[in-house]
């Protein structure tokens, strides 16, 4: 494939936005199109450092644009959304999809109507070890999957994620749908049950830090995802995915970040995981850019952001209410 | 108190009279033998009798103890049994307590206490109208590394708890001891594996406020439960049971208080790994003990020291009734599918 897609990147507001912006410029197949953030402070001293060209207005780099990939708070991706969709930009937003089930259904309905693709940033559907599992149980090879523990635990990322309004929630928004989207994908089902315990225990926050899903899907099976941020700062690295994966042929454990050499660190006074396993953020943007260039669908809709999505949202109201609830219950 | 002048009156007998407490054994599957062997490194301990069904079962541990083959009936009443050890099939653990209480023996009984709560009740008040002690398995509470994190917890190391998980899996035991398979005499996962981190959990923490839980039931003895244990207002707790650990028992734990940190995997905890050309599936080449003392042999000595000096034991009938009355409530809320609110026994 000769062409390269024209991509930008809105906002640097997410952490993981130098990783994102990193990849761009990497990438084979993409010419990256400049960074534009509502912050221009911020968004400058990004575009310096990745060597991207800075645009001072959202409509200069949409117009540069074939497709962004939007790296703002999770707040702010459906008015970016829809701005890019307007547009003819296709999008590739950070997780979650939206803060609101109302808001994540706008940006899908902007972006058919507007004839773009809608992708979401689940990179760890892009693990070898998630994507041989998955072929290992469509092939029946585990039997029937009856239950999954998954855990997503991170260190507390800091500025705008404990922020309700522009979070959406805490630990719950942040770490859920990672963790949702790869059990769905895995099972090839649907959540239809969520309990949830929830707790601001750690940092003083506004919004909840620990938390315990509780999970019924629809073919039978459940699951269970830690979503906390109960890393200490102290921890070798940020956090993880792991998977616990029962079927009546098999066990299986996966940890998706365990390729990692251990760093005995004097200068810094501790150690460090340093991860050599395959670079997923680079997988899952190539993904997306080569479906895009190929006019084939995305891997990662936005129908399938806002499943997962749906899961985070119905753990908050099962927190609220001390009582499982039913993911229909959020659609009517 | 009539059970507690009858309890110094057992602790003056001992000590005064240097006589080796004797110790029956009923039942010879995994807890029995490993009671039985706990028991005979002990001073002033006999191990006298063991019972099994079939009776003949019983003849291999009775030979290795020095001890003579009886019923469960026999022991339960003999002359020279001072202590029973309860090592049967759950369902049958109130039945054989009750019978030893009445005969004035103290009673050490495997976890759980029982499979139902009102057994559980039944042997707690026989052991208390008998003024017999009556103890209770839980044995996690000798491991040394959840009496660690125990220790860390009460002193403000960790700080205030916030979220942990327990898990504890093995495979399936049901292909060696069948009845584990019995859900009415067993109670399956919950109660089998389960129990001991549940107990932890309140050993650790307290009282809970509410519990919700999911499990299965596969076939072939293949079983699975997951339960969140919620305190009013901290900490959150996962526990994992799992008879689908198919490459044998393990245990772990994270624990997370507002200060730290503590992370526990059995699979990385032995200071010993042994390798025979033969491959995984070779003869042990050579015994791989990790402790000077078992934490079941902690656990006995503990015990009899106690009936010794006419002190409770460090789990008696009462705290045995609670761990097992959490397990039926994460049985009953992965049953019914609903959040349960816990009240503990008094």
């Amino acid at each position: 494939m000769s062409r390269r897609l024209r991509v930008g990147l809105v906002s640097f507001a997410h952490v993981h936005a130098p990783a994102l912006a990193s990849t761009l410029r990497g990438l084979e197949h993409v010419e990256f199109t400049g960074i534009h953030d509502d912050d221009p402070a911020r968004g400058r001293v990004a575009a310096k450092e990745h060597a991207a060209r800075w645009h001072e207005t959202l409509d200069g780099l949409l117009a540069a644009s074939e497709a962004v990939v939007i790296a703002s708070t999770n707040f702010d991706r459906r008015r970016y959304t829809e701005a890019a969709a307007a547009k003819g930009v296709h999008v590739l937003s950070e997780k979650p999809l939206a803060t609101t089930v109302v808001d994540g259904r706008a940006m899908i309905d902007a972006c058919r109507r507007a004839g773009v693709q809608l992708g979401v940033a689940f990179p760890v559907r892009s693990s070898p070890a998630v994507i041989a599992l998955r072929e290992a149980i469509a092939g029946g090879v585990l039997g029937r999957i009856r239950a999954v523990r998954a855990t997503n635990p991170g260190q507390y990322p800091g500025s705008w994620f404990g922020d309700k309004r522009l979070a959406g929630g805490g630990a719950v928004m942040d770490h859920t749908v990672h963790a949702a989207d790869v059990i769905r994908w895995l099972v090839s089902d649907e959540f239809v049950r969520v309990q949830a315990e929830l707790g601001a225990f750690i940092y003083g926050l506004e919004v909840e830090d620990c938390g315990i899903l509780s999970c019924d899907l629809a073919g039978g099976a459940f699951a269970s995802i830690d979503c906390s941020w109960s890393r200490p700062q102290t921890f070798p690295t940020w956090g993880g995915v792991t998977l616990h994966v029962v079927g009546d042929k098999g066990t299986v454990d996966v940890d998706v970040f365990r390729q990692a050499l251990t760093h005995y660190d004097d200068t810094t006074g501790r150690a460090r995981l340093v991860g050599w396993g395959d670079d997923l953020t680079v997988r899952m943007i190539g993904e997306f850019v080569d479906a895009i260039l190929a006019g084939s669908p995305v891997p990662i809709d936005g129908e399938e952001g806002l499943r997962a999505l749906e899961v985070a949202i119905a753990a908050y109201r099962s927190a609220d209410t001390k009582r499982p609830v039913a993911i229909t219950d959020l659609r009517v | 108190m009539s059970g507690r002048g009858r309890s110094e009156r057992s602790a003056l007998f001992y000590t005064l009279a240097g006589v080796a407490l004797r110790v029956g054994i009923l039942g010879a599957g995994f807890a029995g033998a490993m009671h039985a062997r706990s028991a005979l490194g002990l001073d002033d301990v006999r191990v006298v009798a063991v019972a099994a069904v079939p009776l003949d079962q019983a003849a291999a541990l009775a030979k290795e103890c020095g001890a003579r083959v009886a019923t469960a009936e026999q022991i339960c009443t003999a002359d020279d049994v001072d202590l029973v050890v309860v090592a049967t099939p759950t369902h049958l653990h109130a039945e054989y307590a009750t019978m030893a209480a009445r005969a004035g023996k103290h009673v050490f009984c495997e976890k759980p206490i029982a499979r139902t709560r009102e057994q559980a009740e039944e042997m707690v008040r026989a052991c208390d109208a008998a003024g017999v002690t009556l103890a209770v398995g839980h044995v996690v509470r000798y491991f040394p590394e959840y009496q660690r994190a125990k220790q860390l917890l009460d002193d403000g190391t960790l700080g205030r708890p916030a979220i942990a998980t327990l898990v504890r899996g093995n495979f399936s035991v049901g292909s060696a001891r069948e009845w584990y398979l019995d859900d009415a005499k067993s109670g399956g996962v919950v109660l089998d594996l389960m129990l001991h981190d549940l107990d932890t959990v309140r050993w650790w923490f307290g009282e809970p406020s509410r519990v919700y839980a999911r499990r299965f039931t596969g076939g072939g003895g293949l079983e699975y439960a997951l339960a969140t244990i919620r305190y009013d207002d901290r900490p959150i707790v996962q526990v994992e049971a799992s008879w689908a650990e198919h490459a044998g028992f393990r245990t772990g734990f994270e624990l997370r208080g507002d200060r730290g940190m503590l992370v526990h995997d059995s699979r990385d905890a032995s200071p010993l790994t042994v390798q025979s050309p033969a491959g995984p599936a070779g003869p042990a080449m050579m015994a791989t003990p990790t402790l000077a003392e078992s934490p079941y042999r902690r656990q006995l000595r503990d015990l009899f020291a106690r009936i010794r000096r006419g002190e409770r034991p460090r789990v008696d009938g009462h705290e045995g009734l609670r761990s097992l009355a959490l397990g039926l409530a994460v049985i009953e809320s992965a049953d019914r599918g609903s959040v349960i609110a816990w009240k503990a026994p008094a």
